[in-house]
């Protein structure tokens, strides 16, 4: 099909989790033909492994079917995914900005949620069309006339005629597709201006190098074309272009203004590709970016170990390539003397931090110690000299600080009316300063706070959405930094300070996070030939102590008939387990203990 | 010639205690002639392999060994005759429930050789025998000792249990005087060990069973430390405690890593530095399976078992043997551990010896892990 932006559908679908985003996708891309039924997995978009898990969207993709629609004429249409989760709500951000139109998928006997809502709202800014589309009608649970009308209350979008579908079943698939040919509107771009093509996701291939996803927004480019990054301010020559296929590329001559597709031009450095820049032509460049780069930059840090310290090499490879494909993730080698040499990593978020663990173990099988996160302290010394902390060991000894900040966040919470007292009590508890209550539509309350970005990393997540049910959502935003009344608080084992459990806390907060550290510790350290008094200490000032009591009885009591091949086994596994516990003095250490510092009750 | 001893396993009971997961199967009596059928053919076949060998020792183990024919046990011990001599004081034990026992069994034992009796009394309390699922009664325990005197036998062992979910520290003393009233001079003081898949771990899981705390059994275990040792019955090994000269040789030949070969079902064997083992299962050893996971001992290895199974006993671990065996020290690159080991009492080194010291031994695992590797 020649080139006719009149014929180009871009969109992208919103969705609370579970609401049947991926699944209403796959059926899309299976109606217009670009997967055949048999090749499909379930959840076809999200191919990581772990996204398919977790039900999760973590890195943006984008994928173009052609359509022959009802009025005989063949469209292309090019779905975006978005990733759902506030850690990659700049990505979200990025994705909205390449589309025209946006899907609304409420589950039919769900209603809407306060997640989807705040997407809602994103898409509006960027000035979407929004589809509103039932899905689950098929459950026994569904009303989607009430669910319509909740639509047309809360959002004021007109649900007249919106598609009525299951997913699942294959139902009201036709609807949705002619919908958003009827309804999204083309792209009215200038092709013959300047190139300026938005980037708005970059990841590494083996063949190609480093590859950006782009919707160009005005001229065109083509292979042997030399492009540049106008925010990096580097060229490359184009060395092929391209739309997405569900599964691989299709190479093209070109990409135009209004289309979706990749350009790949042997970048070797993924870093090269900053999502959000504008890729223009070196020759002919556009007068101004698009707007909207802002770099990432690490708010959370944790220690990340190999659990046998003979892993570091991996672990180290690991890291290098999972960088490739997440210019957000940052490390650089540390060494604790708990857990011998590792990374200090540095990540969007607390989902984030989470996810690049959970590939590190899976998808390069290492075994992992991690430490306690932190945030990135200012310390102003006495001798003027601000230095940024992002490790609680490489903290100044108190006598050579003046004073410290911590960054702040602007903290957002959507909850339903009833639980406003809950969440109100949980920011206070977490330091937060009021700054705004607001209500918005169907009986929904949105907070505003201040607060310290180390008191959500902490447990603000798990709080919340057991003290509201899940029902509250949360986004946050950093501000900049606050002056912070900040302590170390060091925890000692048998008398001797492991370094790796070491954090900073607000003074008001050391003495209860100490206890519960002590008491966590004491639960996680196994019985040992010896006791082990456990402290938390600031300072020298030792403020909560526990005592892992001595092991009382630890023997078979006998080897019948002469079989030693269990006694044998228990002492493999006693010596393997041995081999995972790390040797802070005398007292042997689990892995697991490393983490008892994260989580409160 | 060299000291071999037998363990011959005799996989058959009335039925299955609470707590048991050897390999025992109730019923079958149709099985038994085919049984030992198979076990001697087993037994011809080491005839050559095994043929410079003297047996110091013989051990009947089960299952219930006393619950099968006699002739079964007089045949058995007759065809080991023909493979290999008996040294003059062999030890040959049988192991019997005493409920099982009849004076004319017994003399037929004794007759075939048989010269040591291992009894398992369990307890001496008639509602904690009932809830182990034991078929006999205490009072069969006395009975079942006074028969076994009139029948000639003089060397007598009771195993006892302790740590028995809803055992009272009354009941174990109970048990323990019970057993030295009777006037044996070998006791074993086992700890209960809650296997998995038995009832017994099914009774714990729901809750429905208790088993005492470790500062209770570790209490249990001292009280029978103190009582045996009184009554002139010594501790020699962890569970074992006998009056001098009453040590079952069987058993310390297991602990001081000597040669024993393990005939019939699931019996374990060491022969000249290969451990290996029979099949689980009665079908299994029936269909003529032998020697499963045979594994040739390292010099790693061997150093690994001879700290685990040395310090299971009093005498301890003879350094001077191990510097002999292994070529370098025992204390070469354990310095700091035992050095602290000793200092924390748990273990003493005097004369040559390395003792676990009563303390020691209730935490036996963890010392031998503090031991297990030395640093270079």
């Amino acid at each position: 099909m020649s080139y006719d932006q009149s014929r180009i559908r871009n969109f992208c679908i919103i969705a609370h989790i579970d609401h049947g985003k991926s699944t209403l996708a796959d059926r899309i891309l299976e109606r217009t033909g670009v997967m055949k039924q048999r090749d499909m997995t379930d959840q076809v978009l999200d191919s990581m492994e772990l996204e398919r898990e977790r039900g999760i969207t973590i890195k943006s993709k984008a994928v173009r079917m052609p359509y022959v629609a009802k009025d005989g004429k063949e469209y292309i249409l090019n779905l975006i995914d978005t990733p759902g989760h506030v850690d990659f709500t700049y990505e979200v951000s990025r994705a909205l900005a390449a589309c025209e139109g946006a899907i609304l998928v409420v589950d039919a006997s769900q209603g809407i949620e306060a997640q989807t809502l705040a997407n809602v709202y994103m898409a509006l800014e960027h000035d979407l069309e929004i589809l509103p589309v039932i899905n689950k009608i098929d459950l026994p649970s569904a009303q989607p006339e009430v669910v319509k009308q909740e639509i047309e209350d809360e959002i004021g979008l007109d649900c007249e005629g919106c598609p009525l579908v299951s997913a699942k079943q294959g139902i009201g698939i036709d609807d949705v597709l002619e919908d958003i040919v009827k309804n999204v509107p083309a792209p009215a771009d200038d092709a013959d201006a300047p190139l300026q093509a938005l980037i708005f996701d970059s990841y590494y291939d083996n063949y190609r190098g480093a590859i950006s996803s782009v919707r160009l927004k005005a001229g065109s480019v083509k292979v042997g074309d030399r492009i540049r990054m106008m925010a990096g301010n580097r060229e490359f020559e184009v060395t092929e272009v391209g739309a997405y296929l569900p599964l691989g590329y299709s190479p093209k001559d070109s990409l135009n203004a209004g289309e979706v597709g990749y350009i790949a031009a042997s970048i070797k450095d993924i870093a090269d590709i900053r999502v959000g820049d504008t890729i223009t032509l070196a020759d002919n460049p556009a007068a101004e970016p698009l707007p909207g780069y802002k770099p990432v930059l690490p708010m959370v840090y944790c220690g990340i170990y190999p659990a046998d310290g003979a892993d570091y090499e991996s672990l180290r490879d690991a890291l290098e390539k999972l960088r490739l494909n997440d210019a957000a993730l940052s490390y650089e080698p540390e060494t604790s003397v708990a857990l011998g040499y590792g990374f200090r990593c540095g990540f969007l978020g607390l989902l984030h931090m989470e996810i690049i663990q959970e590939r590190l173990e899976r998808e390069f099988d290492l075994d992992l110690v991690t430490t306690a996160p932190s945030v990135v302290y200012k310390v102003v010394r006495t001798d003027g000299e601000t230095v940024y902390i992002d490790n609680p060991t490489n903290l100044p000894p108190v006598q050579e600080i003046d004073w410290m900040e911590e960054p702040m966040v602007d903290a957002q919470v959507i909850t339903p009316q009833d639980y406003v007292g809950a969440i109100m009590e949980l920011c206070q508890d977490k330091r937060g300063t009021f700054k705004d209550m607001k209500y918005i539509e169907g009986g929904r309350v949105l907070l505003k706070y201040d607060m310290p970005l180390n008191e959500v990393i902490y447990d603000f997540f798990d709080q919340l959405k057991s003290r509201t049910r899940g029902y509250a959502s949360f986004d946050y935003e950093l501000k900049g930094y606050a002056r912070s009344d900040l302590v170390k608080l060091d925890m000692l084992l048998n008398g001797e300070q492991c370094d790796a459990l070491s954090i900073i806390v607000h003074k008001d907060r050391a003495y209860p996070r100490g206890r519960s550290i002590a008491e966590k510790l004491k639960d996680a350290i196994p019985r040992q030939l010896f006791e082990i008094p456990i402290q938390a200490a600031i300072g020298g000032k030792v403020i909560a102590r526990e005592t892992v009591k001595a092991l009382r009885k630890d023997v078979l009591a006998k080897c019948y008939g002469g079989d030693i091949s269990r006694k044998k086994k228990l002492l493999e596994k006693q010596k393997e387990g041995k081999k995972r516990m790390r040797q802070v003095g005398s007292v042997a250490v689990p892995s697991e203990a490393f983490m008892a510092v994260l989580k409160m009750d | 010639m060299k000291p071999l001893s037998l363990y011959i396993h005799v996989p058959f009971c009335r039925s299955k205690c609470a707590y048991c997961d050897f390999a025992s199967f109730p019923g079958r009596e149709g099985e038994w002639g085919q049984y030992f059928e198979a076990l001697w053919g087993e037994m011809e076949g080491w005839k050559d392999g095994l043929s410079g060998c003297e047996i110091a020792t013989v051990f009947f183990g089960g299952g219930t060994p006393t619950l099968v024919d006699a002739g079964y046990i007089e045949q058995t011990l007759a065809r080991a005759r023909r493979i290999w001599p008996f040294a003059p004081n062999a030890e040959i034990t049988l192991e019997g429930n005493p409920g099982t026992l009849t004076l004319k069994k017994l003399a037929a034992y004794r007759r075939a050789g048989v010269n040591r009796l291992s009894m398992g009394a369990q307890s001496f309390d008639d509602g904690l025998l009932k809830s182990l699922g034991r078929i006999h009664t205490a009072a069969q325990i006395g009975e079942a000792v006074r028969m076994a005197r009139d029948a000639g036998f003089s060397n007598i062992n009771l195993d006892l249990m302790y740590a028995l979910p809803g055992q009272t520290m009354a009941q174990w003393r109970d048990a323990l005087e019970a057993a030295l009233a009777l006037g044996v001079p070998h006791v074993s003081a086992y700890s209960l060990i809650v296997e998995e898949g038995t009832p017994m771990a099914a009774r714990v899981a729901s809750g429905e069973a208790v088993v005492p705390d470790d500062d209770a059994v570790n209490a249990q275990q001292q009280l029978a430390l103190n009582l045996l040792g009184e009554a002139g019955l010594a501790r020699y090994e962890i569970s074992n405690y006998a009056r001098p000269g009453f040590e079952s040789r069987h058993n310390l030949v297991y602990w001081n890593r000597g040669d024993y070969l393990g005939l019939g079902c699931a019996a374990h064997s060491l022969v000249d530095g290969v451990r290996f083992s029979n099949p689980a299962t009665l079908e299994d050893y029936l269909s003529g399976t032998r020697r499963l996971d045979a594994q040739r001992l390292t010099a790693a290895d061997a150093m690994e078992e001879t700290l685990m199974l040395s310090t299971r006993t009093t005498r301890g671990l003879d350094m001077a043997a191990w510097a002999a065996a292994f070529g370098t020290p025992f204390e070469r690159g354990r310095e700091a551990a035992l050095c602290r080991l000793e200092q924390g009492g748990f273990i003493a080194i005097s004369d040559g010896f390395l003792r676990l010291t009563p303390r020691g031994m209730q935490v036996q695992d963890a010392v031998v892990l503090e031991l297990m590797e030395a640093d270079e």
